[in-house]
Protein backbone atom coordinates (compact mmCIF):
# COMPACT_ATOMS: atom_id res chain seq x y z
CA UNK A 1 0.00 0.00 0.00
CA UNK A 2 2.86 2.19 1.16
CA UNK A 3 4.65 1.43 -2.26
CA UNK A 4 1.65 2.28 -4.11
CA UNK A 5 1.13 5.53 -2.40
CA UNK A 6 5.32 6.03 -3.01
CA UNK A 7 4.71 5.35 -6.62
CA UNK A 8 1.48 7.89 -6.90
CA UNK A 9 3.43 10.36 -5.09
CA UNK A 10 6.15 10.16 -8.17
CA UNK A 11 3.88 10.33 -10.95
CA UNK A 12 2.01 13.53 -9.30
CA UNK A 13 5.39 15.37 -9.07
CA UNK A 14 6.01 14.60 -12.65
CA UNK A 15 2.86 15.50 -13.64
CA UNK A 16 3.33 18.84 -11.89
CA UNK A 17 6.72 19.41 -12.87
CA UNK A 18 5.57 18.83 -16.83
CA UNK A 19 2.74 20.95 -16.10
CA UNK A 20 5.04 23.63 -14.85
CA UNK A 21 7.76 23.65 -17.10
CA UNK A 22 5.06 24.02 -20.14
CA UNK A 23 2.98 26.98 -18.01
CA UNK A 24 6.70 28.61 -17.80
CA UNK A 25 7.57 27.90 -21.46
CA UNK A 26 4.07 29.81 -22.42
CA UNK A 27 4.56 32.92 -20.23
CA UNK A 28 7.91 32.95 -21.69
CA UNK A 29 6.64 33.08 -25.33
CA UNK A 30 3.97 35.74 -23.64
CA UNK A 31 7.02 38.03 -22.74
CA UNK A 32 8.63 37.25 -25.81
CA UNK A 33 6.07 38.81 -27.89
CA UNK A 34 4.96 41.80 -25.81
CA UNK A 35 8.71 42.96 -26.06
CA UNK A 36 8.62 42.16 -30.12
CA UNK A 37 5.72 44.10 -30.16
CA UNK A 38 7.46 47.04 -27.81
CA UNK A 39 10.34 46.94 -30.25
CA UNK A 40 8.39 47.19 -33.33
CA UNK A 41 6.41 50.49 -32.35
CA UNK A 42 9.87 51.72 -31.07
CA UNK A 43 11.09 51.18 -34.57
CA UNK A 44 8.32 52.86 -36.09
CA UNK A 45 8.65 55.75 -33.76
CA UNK A 46 12.16 56.23 -34.37
CA UNK A 47 11.35 56.17 -38.55
CA UNK A 48 8.94 58.75 -37.90
CA UNK A 49 11.32 61.05 -36.19
CA UNK A 50 13.62 60.45 -38.77
CA UNK A 51 10.82 61.15 -41.82
CA UNK A 52 10.27 64.23 -39.47
CA UNK A 53 14.28 65.13 -39.97
CA UNK A 54 14.30 64.58 -43.54
CA UNK A 55 11.11 67.23 -43.96
CA UNK A 56 13.53 69.89 -41.53
CA UNK A 57 15.79 69.59 -44.04
CA UNK A 58 13.31 69.73 -47.33
CA UNK A 59 11.84 72.59 -45.75
CA UNK A 60 14.68 74.41 -44.70
CA UNK A 61 15.87 74.32 -48.43
CA UNK A 62 12.68 76.05 -49.56
CA UNK A 63 13.13 78.78 -47.63
CA UNK A 64 17.10 79.13 -48.12
CA UNK A 65 15.89 79.04 -52.06
CA UNK A 66 13.73 82.03 -51.02
CA UNK A 67 10.19 81.07 -50.17
CA UNK A 68 7.54 83.29 -49.02
CA UNK A 69 6.59 83.37 -45.78
CA UNK A 70 2.89 82.41 -46.07
CA UNK A 71 3.27 78.90 -47.72
CA UNK A 72 6.44 78.09 -45.39
CA UNK A 73 4.32 78.83 -42.70
CA UNK A 74 1.43 76.34 -44.02
CA UNK A 75 4.48 73.74 -43.88
CA UNK A 76 6.10 74.63 -40.84
CA UNK A 77 2.65 74.28 -39.23
CA UNK A 78 2.36 70.58 -40.95
CA UNK A 79 5.79 69.98 -39.65
CA UNK A 80 4.60 70.37 -35.72
CA UNK A 81 1.41 68.82 -36.27
CA UNK A 82 3.94 65.22 -37.47
CA UNK A 83 5.91 65.97 -34.20
CA UNK A 84 2.59 66.31 -31.79
CA UNK A 85 1.93 62.61 -33.39
CA UNK A 86 4.81 61.49 -32.83
CA UNK A 87 5.16 62.46 -29.24
CA UNK A 88 1.41 61.53 -28.80
CA UNK A 89 2.88 57.91 -30.01
CA UNK A 90 5.63 58.16 -27.45
CA UNK A 91 2.85 58.50 -25.16
CA UNK A 92 0.41 56.36 -25.65
CA UNK A 93 3.62 53.73 -26.02
CA UNK A 94 4.40 54.32 -22.39
CA UNK A 95 1.08 53.87 -21.61
CA UNK A 96 1.60 50.34 -23.26
CA UNK A 97 -0.91 51.03 -25.96
CA UNK A 98 0.92 49.73 -28.69
CA UNK A 99 -1.43 49.76 -31.62
CA UNK A 100 -2.22 52.95 -31.51
CA UNK A 101 1.31 54.07 -30.52
CA UNK A 102 2.11 52.71 -34.30
CA UNK A 103 -0.72 54.04 -35.93
CA UNK A 104 0.38 57.82 -34.57
CA UNK A 105 3.59 57.10 -35.63
CA UNK A 106 2.93 56.07 -39.09
CA UNK A 107 0.18 59.12 -39.54
CA UNK A 108 2.86 61.03 -38.86
CA UNK A 109 5.37 59.32 -41.36
CA UNK A 110 2.93 60.10 -44.42
CA UNK A 111 2.57 63.93 -43.46
CA UNK A 112 6.49 63.78 -43.26
CA UNK A 113 6.59 62.00 -46.56
CA UNK A 114 3.72 64.37 -48.50
CA UNK A 115 6.04 67.63 -46.82
CA UNK A 116 9.26 66.48 -48.34
CA UNK A 117 7.29 66.00 -51.81
CA UNK A 118 5.56 69.72 -51.42
CA UNK A 119 8.46 71.35 -50.27
CA UNK A 120 10.54 69.76 -52.96
CA UNK A 121 8.33 71.56 -55.67
CA UNK A 122 8.57 74.71 -53.82
CA UNK A 123 11.58 74.82 -53.28
CA UNK A 124 11.99 74.84 -57.62
CA UNK A 125 9.12 77.30 -57.86
CA UNK A 126 11.08 79.51 -55.34
CA UNK A 127 14.36 79.17 -56.79
CA UNK A 128 13.42 79.60 -59.95
CA UNK A 129 11.62 83.20 -59.15
CA UNK A 130 14.40 84.09 -56.85
CA UNK A 131 16.55 83.18 -60.06
CA UNK A 132 14.50 84.98 -62.38
CA UNK A 133 14.27 87.86 -60.06
CA UNK A 134 17.90 88.70 -59.86
CA UNK A 135 18.43 88.20 -63.39
CA UNK A 136 15.13 90.80 -64.09
CA UNK A 137 17.38 93.20 -61.53
CA UNK A 138 20.35 93.05 -62.97
CA UNK A 139 18.82 93.46 -66.67
CA UNK A 140 17.63 96.64 -65.10
CA UNK A 141 21.29 98.03 -64.94
CA UNK A 142 21.93 99.20 -68.24
CA UNK A 143 18.36 100.08 -68.63
CA UNK A 144 18.26 102.45 -66.00
CA UNK A 145 21.78 103.85 -66.85
CA UNK A 146 20.82 104.64 -70.32
CA UNK A 147 18.05 106.36 -69.00
CA UNK A 148 19.85 108.71 -66.52
CA UNK A 149 22.31 108.78 -69.84
CA UNK A 150 19.20 110.43 -71.72
CA UNK A 151 17.99 112.33 -69.13
CA UNK A 152 21.14 113.88 -68.36
CA UNK A 153 22.13 114.57 -72.02
CA UNK A 154 18.47 116.08 -73.21
CA UNK A 155 19.10 117.80 -69.73
CA UNK A 156 22.67 119.31 -70.75
CA UNK A 157 21.38 120.52 -74.48
CA UNK A 158 18.36 122.26 -72.78
CA UNK A 159 20.12 123.86 -70.08
CA UNK A 160 23.07 125.02 -72.54
CA UNK A 161 20.46 125.98 -75.51
CA UNK A 162 19.23 128.40 -72.07
CA UNK A 163 22.29 129.54 -71.60
CA UNK A 164 23.50 130.71 -74.97
CA UNK A 165 19.44 132.04 -75.10
CA UNK A 166 19.87 134.02 -72.25
CA UNK A 167 23.66 135.09 -74.11
CA UNK A 168 21.63 136.35 -76.92
CA UNK A 169 18.95 138.25 -75.52
CA UNK A 170 21.33 141.05 -74.24
CA UNK A 171 20.97 143.98 -75.84
CA UNK A 172 23.90 146.85 -76.28
CA UNK A 173 22.65 149.49 -75.62
CA UNK A 174 24.86 153.01 -77.30
CA UNK A 175 24.31 156.44 -74.54
CA UNK A 176 25.10 159.55 -76.27
CA UNK A 177 27.68 161.91 -74.62
CA UNK A 178 24.97 164.61 -75.03
CA UNK A 179 22.33 162.59 -73.08
CA UNK A 180 25.01 161.11 -70.31
CA UNK A 181 26.15 165.42 -69.44
CA UNK A 182 22.37 165.51 -69.27
CA UNK A 183 22.33 162.94 -66.55
CA UNK B 1 40.62 106.89 -85.44
CA UNK B 2 37.37 108.28 -84.81
CA UNK B 3 37.19 110.80 -82.12
CA UNK B 4 34.37 111.12 -80.09
CA UNK B 5 32.34 114.69 -80.14
CA UNK B 6 32.34 116.12 -76.43
CA UNK B 7 28.65 115.31 -75.68
CA UNK B 8 29.49 111.95 -76.41
CA UNK B 9 32.60 112.05 -74.47
CA UNK B 10 30.29 113.13 -71.66
CA UNK B 11 27.26 110.69 -72.43
CA UNK B 12 29.83 107.68 -72.14
CA UNK B 13 31.13 108.87 -69.18
CA UNK B 14 27.55 109.38 -67.77
CA UNK B 15 26.47 105.82 -68.96
CA UNK B 16 29.74 104.55 -67.23
CA UNK B 17 28.98 106.13 -63.72
CA UNK B 18 25.36 105.01 -63.38
CA UNK B 19 26.08 101.50 -64.59
CA UNK B 20 29.15 101.08 -61.96
CA UNK B 21 26.19 102.71 -59.03
CA UNK B 22 23.32 100.58 -60.18
CA UNK B 23 25.26 97.42 -60.28
CA UNK B 24 26.11 98.23 -56.44
CA UNK B 25 22.68 98.54 -55.81
CA UNK B 26 21.39 95.60 -57.80
CA UNK B 27 24.49 93.43 -55.86
CA UNK B 28 22.71 94.63 -52.33
CA UNK B 29 19.39 94.38 -53.14
CA UNK B 30 20.00 90.25 -54.21
CA UNK B 31 22.56 89.74 -51.88
CA UNK B 32 20.57 89.23 -48.51
CA UNK B 33 22.69 90.76 -45.50
CA UNK B 34 24.62 88.26 -43.05
CA UNK B 35 22.89 89.19 -39.79
CA UNK B 36 24.00 87.68 -36.33
CA UNK B 37 22.35 83.97 -35.29
CA UNK B 38 21.18 83.59 -32.05
CA UNK B 39 18.21 81.71 -30.15
CA UNK B 40 16.53 83.28 -26.66
CA UNK B 41 15.16 81.35 -23.68
CA UNK B 42 13.62 82.64 -21.19
CA UNK B 43 11.38 81.78 -17.94
CA UNK B 44 8.72 83.59 -16.54
CA UNK B 45 6.75 83.50 -13.65
CA UNK B 46 3.29 83.12 -13.31
CA UNK B 47 1.79 86.58 -14.02
CA UNK B 48 4.08 86.41 -16.93
CA UNK B 49 6.30 88.47 -15.85
CA UNK B 50 10.46 88.34 -14.92
CA UNK B 51 8.75 88.17 -10.93
CA UNK B 52 6.77 85.72 -8.49
CA UNK B 53 8.60 82.74 -9.55
CA UNK B 54 7.18 80.81 -6.54
CA UNK B 55 4.19 81.09 -4.93
CA UNK B 56 3.63 83.65 -2.20
CA UNK B 57 7.57 84.19 -3.47
CA UNK B 58 8.84 81.62 -1.12
CA UNK B 59 11.47 79.00 -2.59
CA UNK B 60 10.47 76.86 -0.25
CA UNK B 61 8.22 73.98 -2.03
CA UNK B 62 6.19 71.86 -0.21
CA UNK B 63 4.82 68.68 -1.54
CA UNK B 64 1.40 69.43 -3.65
CA UNK B 65 2.06 73.05 -4.18
CA UNK B 66 1.78 73.65 -7.92
CA UNK B 67 4.36 75.99 -9.54
CA UNK B 68 3.77 78.03 -12.85
CA UNK B 69 6.00 79.22 -15.51
CA UNK B 70 6.10 80.68 -18.53
CA UNK B 71 8.87 78.99 -20.98
CA UNK B 72 9.72 80.66 -24.01
CA UNK B 73 12.61 80.61 -26.61
CA UNK B 74 12.89 83.08 -30.27
CA UNK B 75 14.49 81.68 -33.19
CA UNK B 76 16.66 84.61 -34.33
CA UNK B 77 19.01 82.36 -36.72
CA UNK B 78 17.92 83.41 -39.95
CA UNK B 79 16.35 79.87 -40.98
CA UNK B 80 13.18 77.19 -39.37
CA UNK B 81 15.08 75.73 -36.95
CA UNK B 82 13.71 72.15 -34.64
CA UNK B 83 13.86 73.14 -31.48
CA UNK B 84 14.09 71.07 -28.56
CA UNK B 85 13.87 72.43 -24.34
CA UNK B 86 15.10 69.70 -21.88
CA UNK B 87 14.19 70.21 -18.54
CA UNK B 88 16.15 68.81 -15.95
CA UNK B 89 16.48 68.65 -11.78
CA UNK B 90 20.10 69.71 -10.23
CA UNK B 91 21.54 70.05 -7.00
CA UNK B 92 23.93 72.07 -5.43
CA UNK B 93 26.54 69.84 -6.20
CA UNK B 94 25.73 68.09 -9.69
CA UNK B 95 27.18 69.68 -12.41
CA UNK B 96 25.28 72.72 -14.31
CA UNK B 97 25.74 72.78 -18.23
CA UNK B 98 29.31 73.79 -18.91
CA UNK B 99 29.36 77.07 -21.14
CA UNK B 100 32.94 76.94 -21.74
CA UNK B 101 32.73 73.44 -23.28
CA UNK B 102 29.48 73.19 -24.47
CA UNK B 103 28.37 70.45 -22.91
CA UNK B 104 24.96 70.08 -20.84
CA UNK B 105 23.99 69.28 -17.90
CA UNK B 106 24.66 65.44 -17.36
CA UNK B 107 21.79 65.28 -14.75
CA UNK B 108 18.75 62.92 -16.35
CA UNK B 109 16.22 65.04 -18.31
CA UNK B 110 13.12 64.80 -16.68
CA UNK B 111 10.61 65.83 -19.89
CA UNK B 112 11.04 67.61 -23.14
CA UNK B 113 9.76 69.56 -25.34
CA UNK B 114 9.84 69.98 -29.06
CA UNK B 115 8.61 72.64 -31.51
CA UNK B 116 9.82 73.96 -35.22
CA UNK B 117 9.94 77.17 -34.91
CA UNK B 118 9.96 79.93 -38.51
CA UNK B 119 12.76 82.95 -38.06
CA UNK B 120 11.71 85.59 -35.83
CA UNK B 121 9.11 83.34 -34.06
CA UNK B 122 8.70 83.06 -30.54
CA UNK B 123 7.25 79.45 -28.84
CA UNK B 124 5.99 80.21 -25.40
CA UNK B 125 4.46 77.53 -23.26
CA UNK B 126 3.32 77.42 -19.43
CA UNK B 127 5.11 74.94 -17.34
CA UNK B 128 3.36 73.83 -14.02
CA UNK B 129 4.81 71.35 -12.15
CA UNK B 130 4.47 69.83 -8.53
CA UNK B 131 6.19 67.65 -6.42
CA UNK B 132 3.73 64.84 -5.22
CA UNK B 133 5.68 62.94 -3.26
CA UNK B 134 8.76 63.68 -0.85
CA UNK B 135 11.52 61.25 0.77
CA UNK B 136 13.76 62.11 3.38
CA UNK B 137 16.17 59.32 4.39
CA UNK B 138 18.13 61.18 7.50
CA UNK B 139 19.11 64.63 6.65
CA UNK B 140 18.55 64.47 2.88
CA UNK B 141 15.63 64.62 1.23
CA UNK B 142 14.47 63.99 -2.22
CA UNK B 143 11.23 64.72 -4.45
CA UNK B 144 10.40 61.41 -5.85
CA UNK B 145 7.16 61.86 -7.76
CA UNK B 146 7.00 65.31 -9.82
CA UNK B 147 4.68 66.27 -12.03
CA UNK B 148 5.58 68.64 -14.88
CA UNK B 149 2.52 69.31 -17.58
CA UNK B 150 0.00 66.47 -16.45
CA UNK B 151 3.33 63.99 -16.85
CA UNK B 152 3.98 62.00 -13.85
CA UNK B 153 7.70 61.88 -13.51
CA UNK B 154 9.85 59.45 -10.73
CA UNK B 155 12.84 60.89 -10.02
CA UNK B 156 15.50 58.48 -8.17
CA UNK B 157 18.98 60.47 -8.89
CA UNK B 158 18.55 64.10 -7.57
CA UNK B 159 18.26 64.55 -3.52
CA UNK B 160 19.93 67.52 -1.66
CA UNK B 161 21.06 67.97 2.27
CA UNK B 162 17.93 69.07 4.32
CA UNK B 163 16.11 69.72 0.77
CA UNK B 164 18.09 73.13 0.41
CA UNK B 165 18.95 74.46 -3.22
CA UNK B 166 17.23 71.96 -6.03
CA UNK B 167 17.45 73.73 -9.12
CA UNK B 168 15.54 73.21 -12.49
CA UNK B 169 17.88 73.34 -15.91
CA UNK B 170 16.20 74.28 -19.20
CA UNK B 171 18.32 73.57 -21.89
CA UNK B 172 18.02 74.50 -25.34
CA UNK B 173 18.97 71.81 -28.38
CA UNK B 174 18.75 72.28 -31.65
CA UNK B 175 18.82 69.89 -34.73
CA UNK B 176 21.77 70.07 -36.57
CA UNK B 177 21.21 69.05 -40.18
CA UNK B 178 24.90 68.69 -40.64
CA UNK B 179 25.04 65.76 -38.18
CA UNK B 180 21.45 64.89 -38.21
CA UNK B 181 20.81 65.19 -34.75
CA UNK B 182 19.81 66.93 -31.84
CA UNK B 183 22.50 68.58 -29.88
CA UNK B 184 23.33 70.77 -27.02
CA UNK B 185 22.99 74.96 -28.17
CA UNK B 186 23.49 75.53 -32.03
CA UNK B 187 26.10 76.20 -34.34
CA UNK B 188 26.40 79.66 -35.74
CA UNK B 189 29.22 79.46 -39.06
CA UNK B 190 31.78 77.75 -37.08
CA UNK B 191 31.51 78.52 -33.52
CA UNK B 192 28.90 76.40 -31.40
CA UNK B 193 26.53 78.19 -28.71
CA UNK B 194 24.84 77.01 -26.07
CA UNK B 195 21.74 78.43 -23.90
CA UNK B 196 20.56 77.50 -20.48
CA UNK B 197 18.60 78.71 -17.34
CA UNK B 198 18.41 77.35 -14.32
CA UNK B 199 15.52 78.11 -11.00
CA UNK B 200 16.43 77.49 -8.01
CA UNK B 201 14.24 76.19 -4.67
CA UNK B 202 14.31 74.36 -1.51
CA UNK B 203 11.87 71.32 -0.89
CA UNK B 204 12.25 70.88 2.97
CA UNK B 205 8.71 70.56 3.87
CA UNK B 206 7.50 67.01 2.60
CA UNK B 207 3.93 67.93 3.35
CA UNK B 208 1.57 70.90 2.22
Amino acid sequence: MQARLTAFGVVLLVAIGILGVNAFSRANQAVGFGTSTMTGSNEVLDRAETELRKAIVAVREAEAAGADRGRLRDLVDRLNVALWMIERGEQLQAEGDVGAAVAQAQLSIDVSARLVLEAGKLRDESAQRTYYGKVFTFAMVPVASLLVTVVAHYGWLWWRRREVESVMRMEIKRVSEFEEEKR
Amino acid sequence: MVSMGEDAKRAVTIFISATIVFSMLAYVAATPRPSEQFFQIYVLGEGGKAERYYPGNNPNIPVGQAVRWYVGATNFMGSLQYVVIRVKLGNATLKAPDDTNRLPSPTPVLLEFKRVLMNNETWEFPFTWIIRESNRTGDVISPTVLEMNGVTIRNSDVNALNGYNFRVFFELWTFDPENGNVTFGWRTGTERRVAWLQIWFNATSLVK
